[in-house]
């Protein structure tokens, strides 16, 4: 338990000292002010026509942006959707680092177990992706409230809360695979291959109709209704988390490190 | 003696390339063993395979009376290593960066730190992130890491890399320090060979994958190659002379006699004698040793820097 502390503060230090964290937060805050920007339009039409092609686009956010649990609502699909990239990209960070700055040969022989070093890779990116669904949704509700959204009242905050929670938690699980594919690709480009071709496989399985069994569309599906989702799709969320953290395991314990 | 190292049959296989074959070696505590060999010979391999980060194919490979399996944190406690560049990361200072690694050695104490710091001279740059380093200090810093924990066994991949003279001098003072007054074993790699034979108890020199030779430092010195070398005016009559003596002689393209019968190389002053009798007194008389890098091009077959079938 000492070792996995120990670890976990070494992944914290390298994780703020790099910058990368105020970075990823300065990228997210572009989401809801985005989002703000276009129910502000959207509310004046007459900003609207000067904006030409926008305009066309802000239409349709026009009834979106109405109140509090619409607009809330659209945090949680942010958060499937966007936050999928976004979590793809920390964890490849967190791992591929190490191959790419040549320093995973010093976790290697070392008397702490491989699985500590594994384990704190995957609580501080946990942490740094959590850290960043708060800035999202914190700057958001800061701008619903700047753009005085109407229907606001506790138990909307409470529900929309609970859904950002619950679909940054199903994003966390599905992401553990590319922990393993910055591995075994050492460094970051396999894992943002793969989630570019996801992206379109996504498109792709969506529009046959099996997206409720593709573990990576299930986050944002969840966010649109819970009803779209059964049981055996949570099943496949969760049996996709831990076998990518004991796939990443296991290629750390046993696969030959050669560089 | 107590073995350090030992490997048996030790082999690593990539499909039909054998990387390593038929490794059998030993090194003794306190012992600093050099392992030489041309690029891509498997120093670097034997080295992984010694700490656990690549499995062998053959054999079995036991550090500080430890079976080194993968992925166990048995017995790196005790063993510090830097193999081939010295990273680190780069966004942190040296100061953290050496955290990090005490932190990697539980139960090391945080004095360590300063201490080694002091010791490979890095204060200067204690707090500066380590990605601005030169390369001499990089390597400072990487050798600092592995010291760190006042280990009992040292894997050093090229320690010598990128420092300057004065910094190989003082490289090479800690590590013979180390051994002599701690007893720590040094398993060295380097192709400064100059220096090996300046540090190193025993050489082993692998080459496609196989142990050549493993010898000791004296062994070394009688093994080398030695030559008279003599210039004079009068080539001919001197090679005339010396022949009749029933010493072979060979003449060399700027003209230059060798000979290299042990008769001839132990008592040069006889050959001097001989010359001189004959009327073809030397101008220049010398014998010439060879170099661990000549011997070591010679053994591995590349003489004058090309394979020599």
């Amino acid at each position: 338990m000492s070792d996995l502390l120990s670890m976990t503060w070494v992944e914290l230090l390298k994780s703020i000292r790099s910058r990368m964290p105020l970075w990823t937060a300065l990228g997210c805050l572009f989401m809801p002010l985005g989002i703000a920007f276009l129910i502000f339009v959207s509310r004046n039409p007459e900003i609207s026509l000067q904006l030409g092609l926008v305009s066309a686009k802000a239409n349709l956010m026009a009834f979106t942006g109405t109140d509090w649990p619409t607009y809330l609502g659209v945090y949680g699909q942010i958060i499937g959707a966007g936050g999928l990239i976004l979590f793809i990209l920390i964890l490849s960070w967190v791992f591929g680092r190490e191959f790419t700055d040549g320093t995973v040969k010093d976790l290697l022989a070392v008397p702490v177990q491989r699985g500590s070093i594994v384990l704190a890779k995957y609580i501080v990116a946990a942490i740094w992706c959590e850290a960043m669904v708060l800035v999202i949704f914190g700057a958001g509700l800061v701008m619903g409230a700047l753009l005085k959204l109407p229907g606001g009242a506790p138990s909307v905050f409470l529900e929309g809360c609970a859904l950002v929670i619950k679909v940054s938690i199903l994003v966390l699980a599905v992401v553990t695979p590319f922990a393993l594919l910055a591995s075994m690709g050492r460094g970051y480009l396999l894992p943002i291959g793969v989630a570019i071709l996801l992206m379109i496989l996504m498109n792709l399985i969506q529009i046959l109709g099996w997206a409720e069994y593709l573990p990576w569309a299930m986050p944002v599906i969840y966010a649109q209704g819970k009803e779209a989702l059964t049981p055996v799709s949570f099943w496949i969320v969760y049996l996709t988390g831990l076998l990518g953290i004991l796939g990443t395991y296991f290629w750390w314990k046993y696969a030959d490190q050669n560089r | 003696m107590n073995l350090a190292i030992e490997t048996k049959d030790l082999g690593k296989h990539y499909g039909d390339v054998r990387a390593v074959e038929h490794l059998s070696l030993q090194v003794g505590e306190g012992e600093i063993y050099a392992f030489l060999g041309l690029n891509g010979a498997g120093k670097t391999t034997t080295i992984r395979m010694l700490l656990g980060m690549i499995k062998p194919t053959t054999g079995t490979a036991d550090v500080l009376q430890t079976r080194v399996r993968i992925g166990n944190r048995e017995p790196w406690d005790s063993v510090g290593y830097l193999v081939e560049m010295p990273h680190s990361y780069p966004e942190l200072t040296v100061r953290e960066n050496l955290e990090v690694t005490r932190r990697l050695h539980p139960g090391t104490p945080r004095e360590s730190i300063s201490r080694i710091i002091d010791r490979l001279g890095l204060s200067v740059y204690a707090d500066r992130r380590s990605g601005t380093l030169s390369q001499g200090n990089a390597q400072r810093l990487g050798l600092a890491k592995a010291m760190l924990h006042n280990p009992r066994l040292l894997f050093l991949d090229e320690p010598a890399n990128g420092l300057d003279p004065a910094g190989i001098v003082e490289i090479r003072e800690y590590l013979l320090e180390l051994t002599r007054e701690q007893g720590v074993t040094v398993f060295m790699s380097s192709h400064i060979l100059a220096e090996v034979s300046r540090l190193a108890q025993r050489i082993g020199i692998i080459h496609e994958g196989r142990l050549l030779q493993e010898l000791n430092i004296d062994e070394l010195e009688r093994n080398r190659r030695r030559r008279l070398l003599i210039r004079m005016r009068d080539v001919e009559s001197a090679q005339q002379a010396l022949k009749a003596s029933g010493q072979p002689v060979e003449i060399l393209e700027d003209g230059t006699l060798e000979l290299v019968n042990n008769s001839a190389v132990d008592r040069p002053d006889d050959i001097n004698s001989l010359l001189v009798s004959a009327g073809t007194p030397p101008t220049h008389l010398v014998v010439e040793e060879e170099e661990l890098e000549q011997y070591f091009l010679r053994l591995v077959g590349m003489e004058g820097g090309t394979v020599h079938e």
